[in-house]
Protein backbone atom coordinates (compact mmCIF):
# COMPACT_ATOMS: atom_id res chain seq x y z
CA UNK A 1 0.00 0.00 0.00
CA UNK A 2 1.37 3.33 -1.04
CA UNK A 3 0.50 5.89 1.57
CA UNK A 4 2.15 8.96 2.93
CA UNK A 5 1.32 10.53 6.25
CA UNK A 6 -0.39 13.84 5.64
CA UNK A 7 -1.83 13.07 2.21
CA UNK A 8 -5.23 14.70 2.27
CA UNK A 9 -8.28 14.96 0.08
CA UNK A 10 -11.34 17.21 0.26
CA UNK A 11 -14.52 16.18 -1.53
CA UNK A 12 -17.21 18.70 -2.46
CA UNK A 13 -20.22 18.31 -4.77
CA UNK A 14 -19.34 18.54 -8.49
CA UNK A 15 -22.03 21.17 -9.11
CA UNK A 16 -22.76 23.91 -6.61
CA UNK A 17 -25.42 26.61 -6.79
CA UNK A 18 -24.72 29.90 -5.04
CA UNK A 19 -26.18 29.91 -1.53
CA UNK A 20 -26.55 26.14 -1.34
CA UNK A 21 -25.56 24.33 1.86
CA UNK A 22 -23.08 21.74 0.63
CA UNK A 23 -21.58 18.69 2.30
CA UNK A 24 -17.80 18.66 2.56
CA UNK A 25 -15.88 15.45 3.29
CA UNK A 26 -12.19 15.33 4.05
CA UNK A 27 -9.69 12.58 4.79
CA UNK A 28 -6.07 12.82 5.87
CA UNK A 29 -3.67 9.88 6.10
CA UNK A 30 -2.39 9.61 9.65
CA UNK A 31 -1.72 6.68 12.02
CA UNK A 32 -3.44 8.36 15.00
CA UNK A 33 -1.40 6.28 17.46
CA UNK A 34 -2.79 6.46 20.98
CA UNK A 35 0.43 5.64 22.82
CA UNK A 36 -1.29 2.67 24.48
CA UNK A 37 -0.22 0.02 21.95
CA UNK A 38 3.05 -1.88 21.55
CA UNK A 39 4.69 -2.98 18.34
CA UNK A 40 5.20 -6.69 17.50
CA UNK A 41 8.61 -6.67 19.24
CA UNK A 42 7.15 -5.23 22.44
CA UNK A 43 8.28 -1.63 22.02
CA UNK A 44 5.70 0.99 23.03
CA UNK A 45 4.38 2.98 20.08
CA UNK A 46 4.41 6.64 21.12
CA UNK A 47 1.32 8.80 20.76
CA UNK A 48 1.21 10.35 17.29
CA UNK A 49 -2.02 11.99 16.21
CA UNK A 50 -3.72 14.98 14.58
CA UNK A 51 -4.72 17.34 17.36
CA UNK A 52 -6.00 20.38 15.53
CA UNK A 53 -7.93 21.01 12.31
CA UNK A 54 -8.91 24.38 10.88
CA UNK A 55 -11.27 25.11 8.00
CA UNK A 56 -10.97 28.44 6.19
CA UNK A 57 -13.31 29.64 3.45
CA UNK A 58 -11.89 32.44 1.29
CA UNK A 59 -9.46 33.19 4.07
CA UNK A 60 -11.95 33.30 6.93
CA UNK A 61 -11.87 30.58 9.54
CA UNK A 62 -15.27 28.88 9.68
CA UNK A 63 -14.48 25.88 11.89
CA UNK A 64 -11.86 24.60 14.27
CA UNK A 65 -11.73 21.00 15.45
CA UNK A 66 -9.77 19.84 18.49
CA UNK A 67 -9.01 16.15 18.32
CA UNK A 68 -7.27 13.50 20.40
CA UNK A 69 -5.87 10.10 19.51
CA UNK A 70 -9.42 8.81 20.09
CA UNK A 71 -10.21 9.75 16.49
CA UNK A 72 -9.79 6.72 14.20
CA UNK A 73 -6.72 6.36 11.98
CA UNK A 74 -6.79 8.19 8.64
CA UNK A 75 -9.33 10.64 10.06
CA UNK A 76 -12.38 11.45 8.01
CA UNK A 77 -14.71 14.28 8.81
CA UNK A 78 -17.88 15.45 7.06
CA UNK A 79 -19.48 18.82 7.69
CA UNK A 80 -21.68 21.37 5.94
CA UNK A 81 -20.88 24.76 4.47
CA UNK A 82 -23.04 27.54 3.05
CA UNK A 83 -21.49 28.11 -0.38
CA UNK A 84 -22.32 31.81 -0.70
CA UNK A 85 -19.14 32.92 -2.49
CA UNK A 86 -16.53 31.47 -4.81
CA UNK A 87 -13.03 30.84 -3.59
CA UNK A 88 -10.74 28.41 -1.82
CA UNK A 89 -11.81 26.13 1.01
CA UNK A 90 -8.61 25.29 2.86
CA UNK A 91 -8.15 22.73 5.60
CA UNK A 92 -5.07 22.48 7.79
CA UNK A 93 -4.35 19.49 9.97
CA UNK A 94 -1.69 19.84 12.71
CA UNK A 95 -0.30 16.79 14.53
CA UNK A 96 1.20 16.52 18.00
CA UNK A 97 4.73 16.62 16.55
CA UNK A 98 3.99 19.98 14.97
CA UNK A 99 3.67 18.83 11.37
CA UNK A 100 1.08 20.75 9.35
CA UNK A 101 -0.77 19.26 6.38
CA UNK A 102 -2.88 21.36 4.07
CA UNK A 103 -5.38 20.78 1.30
CA UNK A 104 -7.60 23.13 -0.69
CA UNK A 105 -10.77 22.70 -2.73
CA UNK A 106 -12.04 25.46 -4.98
CA UNK A 107 -15.66 26.45 -4.48
CA UNK A 108 -17.04 27.53 -7.85
CA UNK A 109 -20.66 27.89 -8.94
CA UNK A 110 -22.02 26.00 -11.88
CA UNK A 111 -23.19 28.25 -14.68
CA UNK A 112 -26.28 26.29 -15.69
CA UNK B 1 -78.37 -8.10 -6.92
CA UNK B 2 -75.41 -6.37 -8.43
CA UNK B 3 -72.21 -7.97 -7.33
CA UNK B 4 -69.60 -5.94 -5.61
CA UNK B 5 -66.95 -5.47 -8.25
CA UNK B 6 -63.97 -7.66 -7.66
CA UNK B 7 -60.63 -8.04 -9.36
CA UNK B 8 -58.65 -5.00 -10.35
CA UNK B 9 -60.16 -2.39 -8.00
CA UNK B 10 -59.68 -4.58 -4.97
CA UNK B 11 -56.19 -5.68 -5.92
CA UNK B 12 -55.35 -2.09 -6.61
CA UNK B 13 -56.64 -1.10 -3.21
CA UNK B 14 -54.53 -3.77 -1.54
CA UNK B 15 -51.50 -2.72 -3.55
CA UNK B 16 -52.00 0.85 -2.54
CA UNK B 17 -52.29 -0.19 1.06
CA UNK B 18 -49.09 -2.16 0.77
CA UNK B 19 -47.34 0.75 -0.92
CA UNK B 20 -48.45 3.11 1.84
CA UNK B 21 -47.33 0.62 4.48
CA UNK B 22 -43.91 0.29 2.86
CA UNK B 23 -43.60 4.05 2.51
CA UNK B 24 -44.39 4.50 6.19
CA UNK B 25 -41.88 1.81 7.13
CA UNK B 26 -39.25 3.40 4.88
CA UNK B 27 -40.02 6.79 6.33
CA UNK B 28 -39.36 5.44 9.76
CA UNK B 29 -36.06 3.88 8.82
CA UNK B 30 -34.98 7.20 7.30
CA UNK B 31 -35.07 8.67 10.78
CA UNK B 32 -31.85 7.08 12.04
CA UNK B 33 -32.67 7.85 15.65
CA UNK B 34 -35.13 5.00 15.73
CA UNK B 35 -32.83 2.27 14.50
CA UNK B 36 -29.59 3.38 16.02
CA UNK B 37 -28.75 3.72 19.64
CA UNK B 38 -30.01 7.23 20.24
CA UNK B 39 -31.86 6.80 23.45
CA UNK B 40 -34.84 7.83 25.43
CA UNK B 41 -35.19 7.49 29.17
CA UNK B 42 -33.17 9.02 31.96
CA UNK B 43 -29.83 10.65 31.32
CA UNK B 44 -26.85 8.36 31.92
CA UNK B 45 -25.21 8.78 35.30
CA UNK B 46 -21.86 10.48 35.44
CA UNK B 47 -19.61 7.43 35.91
CA UNK B 48 -16.55 8.88 37.63
CA UNK B 49 -14.66 11.95 38.82
CA UNK B 50 -12.86 12.33 35.51
CA UNK B 51 -16.08 12.76 33.52
CA UNK B 52 -17.59 14.90 36.29
CA UNK B 53 -14.61 17.27 36.05
CA UNK B 54 -14.83 17.47 32.25
CA UNK B 55 -18.52 18.40 32.44
CA UNK B 56 -17.90 20.89 35.24
CA UNK B 57 -15.01 22.56 33.41
CA UNK B 58 -17.00 22.85 30.19
CA UNK B 59 -20.43 23.83 31.43
CA UNK B 60 -20.08 24.87 35.07
CA UNK B 61 -23.50 24.92 36.68
CA UNK B 62 -25.45 25.42 33.46
CA UNK B 63 -28.14 22.78 33.05
CA UNK B 64 -27.38 20.17 30.38
CA UNK B 65 -30.77 19.54 28.80
CA UNK B 66 -31.58 16.61 26.59
CA UNK B 67 -33.00 17.60 23.22
CA UNK B 68 -32.37 19.52 20.01
CA UNK B 69 -29.24 17.51 19.21
CA UNK B 70 -29.18 13.98 17.79
CA UNK B 71 -26.26 11.62 18.39
CA UNK B 72 -26.44 8.58 16.13
CA UNK B 73 -24.10 5.66 16.72
CA UNK B 74 -24.34 1.89 16.24
CA UNK B 75 -25.86 -0.12 19.10
CA UNK B 76 -23.11 -2.69 18.58
CA UNK B 77 -19.63 -1.69 17.41
CA UNK B 78 -17.83 -4.85 16.30
CA UNK B 79 -14.51 -3.08 16.03
CA UNK B 80 -13.76 -0.42 18.63
CA UNK B 81 -11.07 1.05 16.40
CA UNK B 82 -13.58 2.47 13.95
CA UNK B 83 -16.95 3.53 15.32
CA UNK B 84 -19.02 5.96 13.25
CA UNK B 85 -20.51 9.05 14.86
CA UNK B 86 -23.18 11.35 13.43
CA UNK B 87 -24.15 14.53 15.28
CA UNK B 88 -26.96 16.71 13.96
CA UNK B 89 -29.21 19.46 15.25
CA UNK B 90 -31.63 20.29 12.43
CA UNK B 91 -33.85 22.50 14.59
CA UNK B 92 -31.17 24.68 16.16
CA UNK B 93 -30.71 27.99 14.33
CA UNK B 94 -27.43 28.89 12.64
CA UNK B 95 -27.84 32.62 12.12
CA UNK B 96 -25.41 35.42 12.85
CA UNK B 97 -27.10 36.15 16.22
CA UNK B 98 -28.11 32.68 17.27
CA UNK B 99 -26.01 29.65 16.49
CA UNK B 100 -24.32 26.51 17.76
CA UNK B 101 -20.78 27.49 18.63
CA UNK B 102 -19.33 24.24 19.91
CA UNK B 103 -19.89 20.50 19.94
CA UNK B 104 -18.22 18.28 22.52
CA UNK B 105 -17.91 14.49 22.36
CA UNK B 106 -17.30 12.60 25.58
CA UNK B 107 -16.82 8.82 25.73
CA UNK B 108 -17.30 7.87 29.39
CA UNK B 109 -15.03 4.83 29.66
CA UNK B 110 -12.29 5.73 27.20
CA UNK B 111 -8.78 6.37 28.63
CA UNK B 112 -9.17 10.00 27.51
CA UNK B 113 -12.94 10.59 27.71
CA UNK B 114 -13.01 14.12 26.24
CA UNK B 115 -12.44 12.82 22.75
CA UNK B 116 -13.08 15.79 20.50
CA UNK B 117 -14.45 19.30 20.31
CA UNK B 118 -15.70 21.10 17.22
CA UNK B 119 -15.97 24.90 17.16
CA UNK B 120 -18.34 25.87 14.38
CA UNK B 121 -19.86 29.05 12.97
CA UNK B 122 -23.02 30.15 11.12
CA UNK B 123 -21.02 29.73 7.88
CA UNK B 124 -21.75 26.02 8.18
CA UNK B 125 -25.49 26.57 7.78
CA UNK B 126 -26.47 23.81 10.19
CA UNK B 127 -24.92 21.42 12.66
CA UNK B 128 -24.17 18.21 10.79
CA UNK B 129 -20.95 16.35 11.60
CA UNK B 130 -19.76 12.86 10.80
CA UNK B 131 -16.51 11.22 11.85
CA UNK B 132 -15.13 7.97 13.30
CA UNK B 133 -13.78 7.28 16.76
CA UNK B 134 -12.03 4.63 18.84
CA UNK B 135 -13.76 3.04 21.81
CA UNK B 136 -12.23 0.91 24.54
CA UNK B 137 -15.33 -0.80 25.84
CA UNK B 138 -19.09 -0.68 26.16
CA UNK B 139 -20.06 2.73 27.45
CA UNK B 140 -22.22 5.80 27.13
CA UNK B 141 -21.22 8.45 24.63
CA UNK B 142 -22.27 12.08 25.18
CA UNK B 143 -22.68 14.67 22.45
CA UNK B 144 -23.16 18.07 24.06
CA UNK B 145 -23.63 21.30 22.13
CA UNK B 146 -23.34 24.88 23.29
CA UNK B 147 -25.07 27.79 21.63
CA UNK B 148 -23.69 31.33 21.56
CA UNK B 149 -26.54 32.33 23.88
CA UNK B 150 -25.34 29.89 26.52
CA UNK B 151 -27.81 27.06 26.05
CA UNK B 152 -26.49 23.54 26.48
CA UNK B 153 -28.18 20.61 24.72
CA UNK B 154 -27.22 16.94 24.79
CA UNK B 155 -27.95 13.53 23.39
CA UNK B 156 -26.56 10.22 24.59
CA UNK B 157 -25.85 6.87 22.97
CA UNK B 158 -25.00 3.58 24.63
CA UNK B 159 -22.60 1.64 22.41
CA UNK B 160 -21.68 -2.01 22.95
CA UNK B 161 -18.08 -2.53 21.94
CA UNK B 162 -16.91 -6.04 20.95
CA UNK B 163 -13.23 -5.35 20.18
CA UNK B 164 -11.24 -2.87 22.27
CA UNK B 165 -10.02 -0.12 19.97
CA UNK B 166 -7.83 1.77 22.41
CA UNK B 167 -5.22 -0.76 23.58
Amino acid sequence: MNRTIGDARIRIPPRIQQGETIQVSAIVQHPMDTGFFRSADGQPIPAYFIKDVTVAYTGQQVAHFMWTSGISRDPVVTFTLVADREGPLTMRWTDNKGAVFEQTAQIAFSTT
Amino acid sequence: MPRVPEGPPRRQFLKQGLAIGLAVAAGHSLRPVQLLSASAGPDPEVPNEQVAKILKDLFGDRPIRRGQVFLDMPVVAEDGRVVPVIIEAPELPMTADNYVKAVHLIVDHNPDPYLAAFDITPAMGKLSLQFRIKMKRTTWVRAIVETNTGEVWADYARVNVSLNGCG
